[in-house]
């Protein structure tokens, strides 16, 4: 049974792809170095759309009349007033684009004009070196440093160094956290409940915000901020876990990103924070099995949050407090206690010591 | 046994989900097919794995390992057909809900009759709508052309006209559609089911063949008083089992070991859901609600006619719907015990994040079952809505989900059920508690035999027979009194008390005669119960009568209200 896993590591290599939705241009070169919110990629979506129907606009009998009127043919590049089809002679009438755009089709004396696109840009999300191109559709992007995934993010990506405020790391976001020094910052806290701090946060212009955890009631709110925020064990009021909070607390003072993307177990898109480092790691493993000894973050019920280490996996069925059986561990989170779980509400933690 | 045509004996179904793939074995047991075990993994198309091949090898490892038997050789391929020493399987299906996200736009000319058709067909299907336009759309032909660029469907349905019917409108809509495929990037082209009138099947396929791929099944609406969905919804059903394996990993290099291509679980639950239509009371009609991870489905279906409706809600990834779809309250109405909102807002939220968790604890487990009644609701009043269910009163129904089946008592699983659906009449409540009826599904295309006789047999639990008494009167007044009479010559009696629960033992199995004497002016069913008895059948919580009235309405007093739901569920575990 592959166990769910986070990683959190001091020290690794970090290889992600980042891959445009359609084929587009990629915008950068293998080797180049890159900042999480550089842009590596970019592709055009058309948005609006301007149907002219030239033999209706000009009284024309027949479609085949009306085509030859038209001045223009697909692929042609249009200002505002430029004259589409027109009917000649003395008295001619003439058919004007009503704003730039380029000629997309033209069919049955239709012609099909695009007026608007918008260009769907792709950042890097990490700091890095571009390891790959991958064609028309984007590029893997290399990186040493530490690395700490997360459970929910609010789709933003953003970089800036890291600021540790002590009043904040194991408790609620205060505002103390909020001064002057926090613009242009990422900022840490065990975890928020307040709109009122969310807001707080806009204002002063932080880049970023990493908590351990926020209330649920507040996802409609932070969906709408325009910084990234990442929450690392989830929902509550858990607050930041040891490991995590040692790896982040060490690095106060680095430049770091975070790519706050939903979890989508499916793409593997996983909120992720970075923090680039000048030493080299290797690459991060994944567990195939439970074992003793692994380290694991118990991720729902009372123990939610809680970093231990499994002391003994429990043959067959364990019946749990509620009168459900699961194969379950025995966890201890410290020399005097521990829990039986159940294996599936384990995520296993990949660190090294 | 009846002769078996294919001569198939020893048979596993496969049932990938987004959470679970789970390995059913089914072989012949004194003449008679049996279901002989199962095993369940994780799925693995996702993250660290992409590829659910990991999850089936692991799953038919573990059904080796619970039966002894061999279906895997040194290779770890599998052996089809059996060997004469009795290693390997003679046939192997998959059931699929294991589907990706996916964007539906429906195209079509009268909102009444095409469009009504082809959103009967989207909503039975897996896929969501994003966009819908047809000649009642009134929006100029640029906007309904930015509105489908936008929406950026992964697939197009497109219906109207009648058999030799409406032409031209319909071209028009044709060429809006053909349009928007050109406009799109070539890589992001949705496929196109044509499935209106026939007459112009052929220059439709020829027209979008030049930008994408197109299937055409028959007409939904070959004329406006008839509508044929199932051609339709089969060729819709390929196209998304076609989608799924784009996304799914390792899916696709399973389809030559088994006997029938892939089929999707939602269609395969309806399919048992239509069987069982066929058998049971014609004046009521069977409903099939199977709660998911991602997805729920209910399927309904009598002598005459059957729905299907596919709903993006669920205990995992479709939490997210249930908890934008309802208030808190909604939910929390329903716990045993004082539990502030943030704190079941929060289980459920993180409880979306892992998919794959487990109840631990009493309140956990609670507020689990809270959720799945709310998602019975939702069900409940949507298919309201639809006019999917043309009787309130049902026989039997039959539930299926692992958080229906993953209860410390079947007191829960019952009494969640009957506070989310709140069946009226008299209806025997069925749980699938191997999660195997949508496989049984798939495996009726081949063996129908099996389907049968595993439907019949002990793998599915007879909850109880569940009799709904409505009456005006107080709370706490006797409003009937029940009496069953069992085949020994014994019988038992109970006074059934408005907005109460009485129970009367009767095991699974049993049957008896139950005499309903109103003492109160009541409505039971549409016959006159007092003056009749009922056959009923029994089931692990025996008869229930249930009068708490429809719709059940909860007492805003917090502690009035547990001490209802304490009282319901310790009267349901006693019996």
């Amino acid at each position: 049974m592959y166990p769910q896993m986070t990683q959190i590591q001091p020290l690794t290599l970090i290889r992600r792809n980042r891959l445009l939705p359609f084929p587009g241009e990629v915008t950068v070169r293998p080797g180049q170095k890159v900042n999480a919110t550089d842009v590596v990629a970019q592709a055009s979506i058309p948005t609006r759309h301007y149907l002219v129907d030239v033999r209706s606009a000009l009284g024309v009998s027949t479609v085949a009349a009306a085509e030859k009127l038209i001045t223009r043919k697909p692929g042609d590049l249009l200002e505002k007033n430029d004259i589409l089809a027109e009917t000649g002679g003395l008295f001619s009438k003439v058919i004007r684009t009503p704003g730039p755009g380029r000629v997309i089709s033209i069919s049955k004396a239709r012609v099909l004009i695009e007026t608007e696109n918008e260009t769907l840009s792709l950042q890097a999300g990490l700091a890095g070196k571009i390891h790959q191109v991958i064609d028309d559709r984007g590029v893997s992007i290399e990186a040493y440093g530490a690395l700490i995934q997360g459970v929910w993010g609010n789709s933003r990506i953003g970089f800036g160094q890291l600021l540790v405020d002590d009043a904040s790391l194991d408790g609620e976001l205060t505002s103390s956290a909020l001064s002057l020094t926090a613009r242009g910052n990422i900022l840490i806290a065990g975890y928020c409940s307040s709109e009122e701090m969310f807001t707080a946060a806009r204002s002063a212009q932080i880049s970023g915000l990493i908590l351990g955890s926020m209330p649920s009631l507040l996802i409609p709110t932070a969906l709408e901020l325009s910084y990234p925020v990442i929450l690392l064990t989830g929902f509550g009021k858990t607050g930041l876990d040891e490991y995590s909070r040692r790896i982040l607390v060490t690095n106060a003072g680095r430049d770091i990103s975070i790519n706050a993307v939903r979890w989508n177990r499916l793409a593997g898109d996983r909120p992720e924070i970075y923090i680039p480092l000048p030493s080299e790691g290797e690459p991060y493993q994944w567990e195939n099995s439970f074992s003793v000894g692994q380290k694991v973050r118990v991720h729902s019920g009372a123990y939610a949050g809680r970093i231990g280490r499994i002391d003994e996996l429990i043959p067959g069925m364990t019946q749990l407090p509620n009168g459900l059986r699961a194969s379950a561990a025995r966890v201890k989170f410290d020399q005097r206690s521990g829990a039986v779980l159940p294996l599936v509400n384990l995520d296993v933690i990949q660190i090294k010591d | 046994m009846e002769e078996n045509p294919l001569q198939i004996s020893t048979v596993v179904g496969l049932e990938i989900g987004s959470i679970n793939t789970r390995a059913f074995l089914f072989d012949v047991v004194e003449e008679s097919y049996r279901l002989i075990a199962s095993a369940v993994t994780p799925s693995t198309h996702i993250e660290p794995v992409f590829d659910i091949g990991d999850a089936i090898f692991e799953v038919l490892s573990r059904l080796q390992d619970v039966t002894g038997r061999v279906f895997l050789d040194h290779d770890a391929n599998l052996i089809v057909p059996s060997q004469p020493g009795g290693e390997g399987i003679d046939c192997l299906v998959t059931t699929t809900s294991c589907v990706p996200d996916l964007k539906l736009a429906i195209f079509g000319l009268l909102n009444e009759v095409s469009m009504d058709s082809a959103r009967k067909l989207a909503n039975a299907s897996y896929a969501r709508i994003v966009e819908a336009i047809s000649i009642n759309d009134h929006r100029p032909y640029s906007a309904q052309l930015d509105a489908i660029v936008a929406a950026q469907p992964d697939l197009i349905l497109f219906a109207g006209g009648t058999d030799n019917g409406a032409n031209r409108s319909l071209q028009r809509i044709a060429d809006l559609i053909s349009t928007a495929l050109r406009v799109l990037p070539r890589s992001n082209r949705p496929p196109v089911l044509f499935c209106g009138n026939p007459a112009l099947a052929d220059p439709m396929r020829q027209l979008f063949e030049r930008h994408t791929k197109v299937r055409v099944a028959d007409n939904l609406r070959p004329s406006l008083q008839e509508e044929v969905l199932e051609p339709a919804e089969l060729e819709l059903n390929e196209m998304i089992v076609e989608k799924t394996y784009e996304k799914v990993g390792g899916l696709q290099r399973i389809v030559p070991l088994c006997s029938i291509s892939p089929r999707l679980s939602n269609h395969s639950f309806h399919r048992v859901i239509r069987f069982l239509g066929q058998k049971y009371d014609p004046a009521k009609g069977v409903l099939g609600v199977d709660i998911g991870a991602t997805y729920s489905v209910a399927s309904y279906a009598n002598r005459v006619t059957s729905t299907l409706n596919t709903f993006h809600l669920g205990m995992g990834e479709g939490m997210a719907d249930v908890l934008q779809g309802s208030k808190i309250q909604e939910i929390s109405q329903w716990l045993d015990q004082p539990v502030p909102e943030d704190e079941v807002r929060d289980y459920l939220w993180q409880r979306s994040l892992y998919p794959n968790s487990l109840a631990s604890s009493p309140l956990e487990l609670s507020i689990e079952l809270a959720a799945a009644r709310r998602i019975l609701q939702l069900i409940m009043r949507e298919l309201n809505l639809r006019d999917a269910c043309p009787s309130t009163r049902f026989e039997p129904i039959l539930m299926s989900g692992s958080v229906l089946t993953r209860t410390a008592t079947p007191a829960q699983s019952l009494l969640a059920i009957l506070d989310g659906i709140q069946p009226q009449g008299i209806s025997p409540v069925i749980l699938d508690k191997h999660g195997v009826a949508a496989t049984l599904g798939t495996l009726a295309e081949i063996t129908p035999l099996l389907s049968v006789q595993v439907l019949e047999s002990s793998a599915f639990t007879n909850l109880a027979t569940v009799v709904n008494i409505t009456s005006r009167a107080r709370r706490g007044v006797t409003v009937s009194v029940a009496r069953l009479d069992y085949s020994d010559g014994h019988t038992a009696e109970v006074e059934v008390k408005q907005g109460s629960i009485a129970v009367l033992p009767l095991p699974s199995g049993s049957k008896a005669q139950l005499y309903l004497k109103p003492v109160r002016r009541t409505e039971i069913e549409e016959v006159d119960s007092s003056a009749e008895p009922v056959l009923v059948n029994g089931g692990v919580c025996g008869v229930v009568l249930d009068a708490r009235g429809r719709p059940l309405k909860m007492p805003a007093d917090e502690q009035h209200r547990i001490a209802l739901l304490k009282e319901w569920e310790s009267l349901l575990n006693h019996q």
